[in-house]
């Protein structure tokens, strides 16, 4: 049962923001005169692993590094040190609409999210149909998507990032997707990609959600590891901390 | 380091289908979003080179130019000169621009999905390229009717320079489009140097123009990479007489260095381009 899906090793990465961010002639000139630039630890030596058929939670302030692992975990961001080996096809929404163009109609996007998932054309056209059947689209599909309400515009990102059929899906705050019968839906997918033995991790502020979805939970705090263990446990010695500082 | 190319290889050609689509996506977003669309490519370099053709061509009237072709004597009209160079320098423009923002453009792609970053440069590189192909067309209707220039022997070229000139464009925008992530200001920097670009090529003058203004300047403009390749589409579009070989030779050297060195530079940075966001 609990092979691994996701194995992170004393992951670490850091930022120089003040340099890195935006370098521009000016602040390169102010570097050259020693201005002092402040590195951010965003991430400080975390070891993890999740296993297959695991929902697995991060809460944490804001800042604290929950979305930087996400990205270390998506391979878009090559930690400083450590490893991390991801066992399996993985679907990250990260942000909803990536690959969109919102000149375009719903159809064109259907096909460009899909693409920059990782989906070959032939896999698109087959799954168009139940693609659009899913976001609860049909009627609008052939107008632009700048178009759309931003619940359409999620319904829309949502039904392409799980048209990959992943087996670990990689969400940052996206569960709120849509109206109440869509999110019901969405979850429904979620709870069936886990009974297929899939991993859901997920970065969330709505702890009473994560309590009750997630099996695991790990509390980042300025970069590192404060807990991680049962679901309602760490939520709720993360509530008690909240709520002592103050 | 032989098997991580070959691996890194076959990682874009699977994603050849993302590079196309994303271009055509973004052709077709900006023909949605103009009256004239796609006609732009052409209707772009056509100002340009009126632009041009008032100012040499009337102004300074250079009439026409006396060349040879199949070794007899030929006048060439300015005009047709004028836009032969400037339809293909016109390519390397855009596709300089288009490198320049194909990653910076592009964050939301870098900050969320694992995929060859090279996809971004190609698919700019596409795009510019069908412009370009549609320009070549453009040329023979304007020049055809006007100075009976049309389509000969000699533009069976046209496909191996345009071959050559591509995987030029190809080098070029890899390295701009790295340098570009940390340091943003190039995107200000380029028309500049675009414009000096263009008056160091044989676009409003030939070759010859350069004899007697010293062999160090000499030497200096004939080392410009776009030398050879402007005489090369000469060549091809009207078919004037050039020395095939030696052209051949430096265009297609600066186009195999350019895009081997531009490529492995901007493949060892893209772990680190998500940090420049």
């Amino acid at each position: 049962m609990s092979s691994p899906a996701i194995v992170a090793k004393d992951i670490t990465v850091r930022f120089r923001p003040m340099v890195d961010r935006n370098p521009t002639l000016r602040r390169s000139i102010g570097r050259m005169r020693h201005r002092e630039t402040q590195e951010l630890v965003a991430l400080d030596g975390v070891d993890l692993t999740i296993n297959k058929g695991e929902a697995f939670g991060i809460i944490g302030r804001n800042g604290a590094g929950k979305s930087t692992f996400l990205r270390v975990m998506a391979r878009t961001l090559k930690p400083d040190e450590g490893s991390v080996n991801v066992y399996g096809k993985t679907s990250t929404l990260l942000q909803l609409g990536v690959g969109f163009n919102v000149q375009l109609s719903g159809r064109r996007n259907i096909l460009l999210g899909g693409l920059a998932a990782g989906l070959r054309k032939s896999e698109i056209d087959e799954k168009y149909d139940s693609i659009v059947e899913y976001a609860g689209l049909e009627y609008a599909i052939d107008r632009p998507v700048r178009t759309y309400s931003s619940g359409m515009f999620s319904r829309l990102a949502f039904a392409v990032g799980m048209a990959l059929e992943p087996n670990i899906l990689l969400l940052d705050e996206v569960l709120a997707v849509g109206d109440e019968s869509f999110r019901n839906k969405s979850m429904d997918t979620m709870r069936e990609l886990l009974a297929k033995a899939g991993t859901i991790v997920f970065v969330s502020h709505a702890l009473p959600n994560v309590a009750e979805f997630c099996d695991r939970v790990m509390w980042l705090e300025a970069g590192k590891v404060r807990m991680i263990g049962e679901a309602s446990a760490v939520v709720e010695a993360y509530q008690t901390a909240v709520q002592e500082a103050r | 380091m032989f098997s991580a190319v070959r691996t890194y290889v076959s990682d874009l050609w699977a994603r050849r289908e993302f590079a196309w689509y994303l271009a055509m996506g973004n052709l077709k977003a900006r023909n949605a979003s103009t009256s004239f669309g796609l006609l732009w490519w052409v209707i772009n370099p056509l100002l340009l080179g009126s632009v041009y053709w008032v100012v040499f061509g009337i102004l300074f009237d250079r009439g026409t130019l006396e060349l040879t072709r199949g070794g007899e004597f030929y006048e060439l009209s300015f005009l047709a000169y004028l836009l032969s160079g400037m339809f293909p320098f016109f390519f390397t423009q855009s596709a300089m621009t288009g490198g320049v923002n194909s990653i910076v453009s592009n964050t939301k792609l870098l900050a969320n999905l694992h995929f060859p970053r090279l996809i971004l440069p190609i698919a700019a590189l596409v795009e510019s390229s069908v412009g370009f192909v549609t320009s070549m067309g453009v040329f023979f209707l304007i020049v055809g009717p006007i100075n009976g220039i049309w389509p000969g022997p000699w533009t069976l070229w046209l496909f191996p320079v345009m071959l050559i000139h591509l995987l030029f464009n190809f080098g070029l925008s890899t390295i701009v489009a790295r340098v570009a992530v940390p340091f943003r200001d190039l995107n200000n920097l380029v028309p500049y140097f675009t414009r000096l670009w263009l008056y160091m090529s044989p676009v409003i003058y030939e070759a010859s123009f350069l004899e007697g203004k010293g062999e160090l300047v000499e030497r200096m403009f004939r080392l410009n990479p776009l030398f050879p390749i402007l005489e090369l589409y000469r060549h091809a579009l009207t078919g004037v007489d050039i020395d095939l070989a030696s052209s051949l030779l430096a265009a297609t050297g600066w186009a195999v260095v350019l895009s081997t060195l531009g490529v492995a530079w901007f493949v060892k940075y893209e772990g680190k381009m998500a940090r420049y966001l």
